[in-house]
């Protein structure tokens, strides 16, 4: 080994001589690779509605207008989901508590109105606040105290779950509901299911949250390295609180959603299968668009992509299980496609 | 080199950075290979130096315990003396049987005298005793006291004073009773109380040893310095008529014992110290971190108090910290890294001007020299002497009125360095003033205008002048340490 002796004294002038940057610096492949790994969930979605719209066995049921504003609506409640467990996600924690969350606030809204008759749109705002508190409960206990915000929020899901049997005596609650609110559910706009745009409108809004404003930027430098974030002044534990409190919230928008869907309040919907399906699509969104990244595009094309696919299987025939296995799966591979993503972009091998 | 350790004594190995102190122990150790030639031999069996092995290192009784102790605060005292040595177990169910393992934790603590119980779990320990268990871990298999040789390295760096003697009873208590102790340390105070004989290395051999009655600390610092000691140069220089930026009067708080400093507009001011001196804790405390107990710090005339970080990033101060995974956002993009601290300023009328930090980012990217193929690159991609300027450059951009810097040359290579130090410099000229702490005392005396020496939690020297030399650094840090056995 040498050592070159330093230039000490250098003078301080502008021109230090910088080299231009060695080509090495950039793999050649890399701008290939890099936009393969973008466009592969858009090209993968795109793939699954052509395949099941031309395979016989399933293109006349499945590239109808109707099946499509079906599989459209009925997934937009998974979506909201995903967008709940984004927030956290970006500053590196868990909410696995959104599912069951949207479980209990359909079960406010409904009660609300049946058995309080409470206006519709105080029912939403208690369901969406009821959400948030529930929120802040996760949020305190990660955040200030700094516990494991898996176990937390599986804790939390646990007692939403046994609070929502307990009031239900789990029977479902079909009347008092306001029409207007199922009316909505099944409306739709020049062919375009109206939750539908609902989701769209939450997905710009959280997608403008997240990389167009500081608090974004905040949230996933956090995420990215929480020490540092600290250390360039950021207040990670009341950051962190916030996460956790939009999540609560937005799984009470979910829960109010349900009961759209649904004209009723079911003690069994809304649950942690939801929690996982709307982990695998935000998972399977981080592999794509912005590699490496949670991100709201990358998500919603997910969300689509496992929700076509699953109504194209079960147009052909193929039994539950095997949709399971395809969620699972895709949940899977998520995983191990984005942290190999992630792995390599921090340089690690 | 040649060095005897007799049975029986504490033998003190000294020396400064870079005299071959942890070569030696490494070689011993069977870390390192040793080039071919030497010999080491221990109760009459020898082997040549070159071709020492973790294997021999056990089976002659050579027992090494390192600054990081390597114990497990949550488990009790019999478990972590059985690790590493093995659990007893019910040779039918595979189960450990925990009644004999309490019992050879009460016998071993019995014989060597520590005051802990074989059930009472290791974090709740005093560090000394902390410390013990971990030697007696060590030693709890030899037969007798007399054989094997127990080797010491840096033990106390982590302990407070009083800590420090209890431990130092202890081992003299097992070296009358015949156990062989090397002992490595940077603390000459601890020196002149324990070593029965010192030997001091310099540049890769024996500068001298030396018999107890023979142990001074003038003596030694005139041997690790490697010359006799000159008359110091007056304490305080006539720099004072400039006007100070930052003043610190007192302040108390962890490790922190009463600093007082000043710093003046357009300084680079050094600060020296052991690990343990405070020199990490002054920095964080300076920036908020850390709250202060007592103290004041004054911010040119207006006294100032951070609840909170961003309150001393808004009062002008940056902050660079030693461990650079403190600092780096590895998996986000360089653009993101430079602009980390200043987030804000491209937020307007709710937009985010990502156009005008991308701007911004190549700017930066062209006036720190940092070799980027574009400022969407990963930060993580990055060779470490670029991450390390892109983190100064963070804060250099605020144009900060106090750059804090801890360690900023760690693991960055030669030019890097100098580049750091030539971008620290820049903005010197520009108005911000510089607090600095290394280890490396040549970098140190090089780059700063005054070097402070911290000891203990206090500053023990000031060293200014024209020409700041590294080993006048070197030799007031270390006859300046340790001063706290008499303290407090």
């Amino acid at each position: 080994m040498t050592v070159e002796p330093e230039p000490a004294g250098a003078p301080l002038t502008e021109e230090t001589g910088l080299p231009a940057p060695p080509v090495s610096l950039r793999p050649a492949h890399w701008d290939l690779l890099y936009n393969v790994e973008r466009f592969a969930l858009p090209a993968l979605l795109g793939f699954s509605l052509l395949f099941f719209s031309l395979w016989p066995k399933t293109g006349p049921l499945f590239a109808s207008t109707a099946n499509f504003q079906e599989v459209a609506s009925d997934n937009v409640y998974i979506g909201v989901l995903a967008l709940a467990s984004l927030f956290p996600l970006v500053c590196g924690e868990f909410d696995f508590s959104v599912g069951q969350n949207a479980g209990f606030t359909q079960i406010v809204v409904a009660t609300a109105m049946a058995r309080f008759h409470v206006p519709l749109v105080w029912a939403i705002v208690l369901a969406v606040v009821c959400g948030a508190l529930v929120g802040v409960a996760n949020g305190n206990t990660v955040a200030r105290l700094g516990a494991n915000s898996l176990i937390v929020t599986l804790g939390t899901s646990g007692v939403l779950l046994g609070i929502v049997e307990w009031y239900t005596q789990s029977q479902s609650i079909t009347t008092g509901i306001s029409p207007a609110l199922f009316q909505f559910g099944s409306r739709d706009t020049l062919g375009i299911p109206d939750v539908v745009l609902l989701l769209a409108v939450a997905a710009l809004i959280v997608y403008y949250l997240l990389e167009h404003t500081p608090y974004g930027r905040y949230l996933t430098s956090i995420g990215s390295n929480a020490r540092a974030a600290r250390l360039v002044g950021l207040r990670v534990e009341r950051l962190k609180f916030s996460a956790f409190v939009l999540s609560g919230a937005l799984a009470g928008v979910a829960g109010v959603l349900l009961v759209a869907k649904n004209g009723s309040a079911s003690p069994e919907a809304g649950s942690v299968t939801d929690t996982l399906q709307a982990l695998a699509a935000v998972y399977l969104g981080a592999t794509s668009i912005r590699p490496g990244r949670f991100n709201v595009l990358g998500a919603m094309l997910a969300v689509y992509f496992i929700g076509f696919s699953v109504s194209g299987l079960a147009i052909a025939g193929v039994q539950s299980w095997v949709s399971q296995v395809f969620s699972g799966a895709a949940l899977f591979i998520a995983v191990v496609v984005s942290t190999v993503i992630r792995r390599r972009r921090i340089g690690a091998t | 080199m040649s060095v005897g350790v007799e049975r029986g004594t504490i033998h003190c190995l000294l020396g400064g950075n870079g005299s071959g102190k942890s070569t030696l122990i490494k070689i011993l150790a069977g870390v390192y290979a040793a080039d071919p030639g030497g010999s080491v031999t221990v109760d009459g069996s020898t082997i040549a130096a070159s071709r020492i092995t973790s294997e021999w290192t056990r089976s002659v009784g050579l027992h090494f315990v390192h600054q990081d102790l390597g114990v497990f605060d949550a488990l009790s005292v019999a478990e972590n003396l059985a690790i590493g040595r093995g659990f007893p177990t019910n040779p039918v169910t595979g189960t450990i049987r925990w009644r004999s393992l309490r019992q050879h934790a009460e016998m071993v603590l019995q014989r060597f005298a520590v005051p802990a119980t074989p059930r009472q779990l290791l974090g709740t320990l005093r560090p000394a005793e902390r410390t013990m268990v971990a030697i007696v871990r060590a030693l709890q298999d030899q037969s007798t006291a007399s054989s094997g040789i127990l080797v010491l390295d840096e033990p106390t760096t982590a302990l407070p004073s009083v800590e420090v003697d209890r431990l130092f009873e202890a081992l003299r208590r097992y070296a009358q009773a015949g156990q062989t102790i090397l002992l490595v340390t940077h603390r000459l105070d601890e020196v002149v109380a324990v070593a029965d004989r010192v030997t001091v290395l310099r540049d890769g051999r024996v500068a001298a040893g030396m018999e107890r009655s023979e142990i001074t600390k003038d003596r030694l610092v005139e041997v690790i310095v490697g010359r006799t000691l000159g008359h110091r140069a007056a304490l305080r220089a006539a720099t004072i008529d400039r006007d100070s930026v930052l003043e610190v009067r007192e302040l108390t708080g962890g490790p922190l014992r009463g600093v007082d400093l000043q710093l003046r507009r357009g300084e680079v001011l050094g600060i020296a110290g052991l690990l343990g001196s405070g020199r990490t804790a002054l920095l964080g405390t300076l920036f908020g971190l850390h709250r202060p107990m007592a103290g004041a710090v004054v911010l040119e005339g207006a006294p100032i108090r951070f609840q909170s970080i961003d309150q001393a990033m808004d009062a002008g101060f940056a902050f660079v910290p030693e461990d650079r995974r403190e600092a780096a956002f590895l998996d986000m993009s360089l653009r993101e890294n430079l602009s980390a601290a200043d987030v804000p300023k491209y937020w307007r009328r709710g937009i985010f001007r990502q156009r005008a930090e991308a701007a911004d980012a190549r700017q930066t990217i062209v006036d720190f020299s940092i070799r980027a193929y574009s400022e969407r690159q990963t930060f993580g991609t990055l060779s470490g002497g670029n991450q390390q300027k892109a983190i100064v450059a963070r804060w250099l951009r605020r144009k900060p009125r106090i750059l804090l810097l801890d360690e900023p040359t760690q693991g960055v290579d030669v030019e890097a360095r100098s580049e750091i130090y030539r971008l620290v410099r820049r903005a010197v000229a520009a108005g911000t003033s510089v607090i600095v702490a290394t280890s490396d005392f040549e970098e140190l005396a090089r780059v700063s205008d005054r070097v402070l020496v911290l000891a203990d939690g206090r500053v023990a020297a000031e060293i200014t002048g024209p020409d700041i030399d590294p080993t006048d650094i070197t030799e007031r840090v270390l006859s300046s340490s340790g001063e706290r056995s008499r303290g407090s």
